[in-house]
């Protein structure tokens, strides 16, 4: 390891950079380092007041709200759960979110591919008919899908959220899977000889693996997204459903007036999720959405 | 295949060719069907419907001709509503691409640690906006508040105020909220381009005598043209859509003082039963949001391509 990064080290210092490769410590890199942290702190500052006061009384956060927990226990997680249907809320986020990514990696890589595959004119067409959708705002498409839910019968139920995020999600996925498809070689589909059934196989088995990095790419983003999520679950779920975990946070907000420790202690819970997502991902998150950025 | 054999394999190959392009668009046709059925015919229902008086509950309804449009270009709430969200939409643009360039900027310069201090930089923007706003609901609570409780221990009792009650200074606290970020995929955007940016053409620059702001608005900046394109375009669509922020924090008020146009359009159309009104409304922010990107677009290429 040590070897191999000198011997290299010492071929292009004797080659180009002389100067880059020795990575010495500066103080100017260190004051930046500090200025990050800084900057890092002030704006989580919000967060770790939260989740300090998690640990807290309604009648500490109010009469002392600077002050620091007294003692460390989790009261508050465990009557949120026994309070309110926070816990229905979370298993209802964790339905949307993953049933939704699992559809559309099963839909939007195979109609980018579609889309590529079919070229021409019809191919151009498709792909900006699906673009188009980029520009089109959640709050246009609205009401009229509330009628049409309220008439077939799913308003308020996780099936009308999952299909309107659906819709939502192809744009940016046919976007990402498009640029992707066109930067490598399909000489391998080309050449196997096969129709109809055999074409989706040959997409599924010998396309689809490729286009990993696009795919890790967009699950991530969308898993955050959906989890994230406000207003189309807002808007969907009436009170009828327990709600995702925003919408239920929001509805306390309103009925737990004098219980500010259960929202803040709500917010942590809702953030403990996407930052294990982004953990679990991250190396796959920073590459992808390099990689289409500098493309784009 | 022979030569002989050519014009019967040609057909062949044709027609073989057709049928796999038919077979791809078979591909296609599922998501097509989603999204057709989730975007783009509501979208168009949305047009009908402006034209409209619908409650948005009732089984039917007239036709109003331009009525809805007319009222609402008279109606000072609407007016008041836009006037907000161009302030919020470019006024977060600006200060979010450039809280994001500084960040990117500071990140490139490390050159031990990067991953680790771009996944700090990161993490606060895995919280959502509805959580971020909720918690600064509280924190600007007047009695009990962080920010005020603040202001009074360190002995500027009066700079303390009712931050979400007071009409003159809500929009501007709104504002802050939506900025009081460090960038997330913005920053990482520019960072990517910066560190795409030829280490060659930056030293041939400086070997040339040119400072470091020189370096920057001469080399840098044009090469990074396209991140700000795609950066700008972003962020102002996302800012025309402002709600969570809103209706968390002020729920529009007080009176109508904070509404945005996302706001406004889902007070309107669900709150106040003016569904065909409400549906105006949201034809105005398409439009707005069509015109912005063609313009920003249409701006932005022009400059790289000078540049």
């Amino acid at each position: 390891m040590t070897t191999t990064s000198e011997t290299k080290a010492l071929v292009a210092g004797m080659t180009t950079k002389p100067f880059k490769e020795k990575k010495r410590w500066t103080v100017g890199e260190i004051v930046t380092m500090a200025v990050i942290t800084v900057l890092v702190l002030i704006v989580a500052t919000p967060v770790l007041y939260a989740l300090v006061n998690s640990f807290r009384s309604y009648a500490e956060i109010t009469t002392d709200p600077m002050g620091l927990p007294t003692t460390f226990n989790f009261d508050n997680y465990v009557q949120l759960f026994q309070q309110t249907d926070f816990g229905e809320a979370v298993l209802n986020t964790l339905i949307i979110t993953v049933v939704t990514v699992v559809l559309l990696v099963l839909l939007v890589p195979m109609a980018a591919y579609g889309i590529e595959r079919v070229g021409g004119r019809a191919g151009r067409f498709l792909y900006l008919l699906f673009i188009a959708g980029l520009m089109i705002p959640f709050q246009v498409r609205m009401i009229p899908l509330v009628e049409a839910f309220n008439e077939v019968g799913l308003y308020s139920t996780l099936t009308s959220v999952i299909l309107v995020h659906l819709g939502g999600a192809a744009s940016f996925g046919v976007l990402l899977y498009s640029s992707f498809i066109r930067g490598i070689p399909m000489d391998v589909e080309e050449a196997a000889d096969v129709d109809g059934a055999g074409r989706l196989r040959t997409f599924w088995q010998i396309v689809f693996p490729m286009l990993l990095p696009a795919t890790s790419a967009f699950v991530i983003t969308q898993a955050l997204g959906l989890w994230n999520d406000f207003f189309i679950p807002l808007v969907f779920l009436d009170s009828s459903s327990a709600g995702t975990i925003n919408v239920a946070i929001n509805r306390m907000v309103g009925l737990l007036t004098s219980q500010w420790q259960l929202i803040y202690t709500g917010a942590i819970l809702a953030i403990i999720p996407s930052v294990a997502i982004f953990a679990g991902f991250q190396r796959f998150f920073v590459k992808g959405l390099a990689v289409g950025a500098v493309k784009g | 295949m022979s030569a002989s054999l050519s014009a019967p394999a040609r057909t062949r190959r044709r027609s073989r060719q057709i049928r796999i392009r038919w077979t791809m668009f078979g591909f296609v046709v599922p998501a097509l069907i989603v999204y057709l059925a989730m975007v783009i015919v509501p979208s168009l229902q949305s047009i009908q419907l402006s034209f409209t008086n619908w409650d948005g509950i009732a089984d039917d309804y007239d036709y109003v001709g331009f009525a809805n449009y007319t009222d609402m270009l008279t109606s000072g709430r609407f007016w008041n509503a836009v006037k907000n969200t161009l302030l919020l939409g470019i006024g977060s643009a600006i200060i979010i691409n450039a809280i994001s360039l500084g960040m990117a900027l500071l990140l490139d310069r490390l050159v031990h640690l990067q991953g680790l201090f771009r996944t700090a930089v990161y993490l606060p923007a895995l919280v959502s906006a509805f959580i971020v706003a909720t918690i600064w609901k509280y924190l600007l609570n007047y009695n009990f508040g962080f920010v005020n409780t603040f202001l009074r221990d360190v002995g500027v009792p009066d700079a303390a105020r009712d931050w979400l009650g007071d009409s003159d200074i809500v929009v501007w606290v709104i504002l802050f909220i939506v900025c009081f970020t460090l960038g997330g995929n913005t920053t990482l955007i520019y960072l990517a381009n910066l560190q795409s940016v030829p280490q060659e053409l930056l030293e041939a620059a400086r070997i040339d005598g040119a400072g470091k702001i020189q370096v920057f608005l001469n080399v840098t900046w044009p090469m990074i043209a396209g991140g700000v394109t795609i950066n700008v375009t972003l962020a102002l669509i996302a800012g025309w859509t402002i709600f969570d922020q809103v209706m968390v924090l002020t729920s529009g008020g007080p009176g109508f003082v904070s509404e945005t146009m996302a706001f406004f359009i889902y007070k309107v159309g669900f709150g106040e039963y003016r569904a065909g009104f409400g549906s105006a409304a949201a034809v105005v922010l398409f439009l707005v949001v069509l015109i912005s990107s063609a313009a920003t677009n249409g701006y932005m290429r022009k400059r790289e391509i000078q540049a």
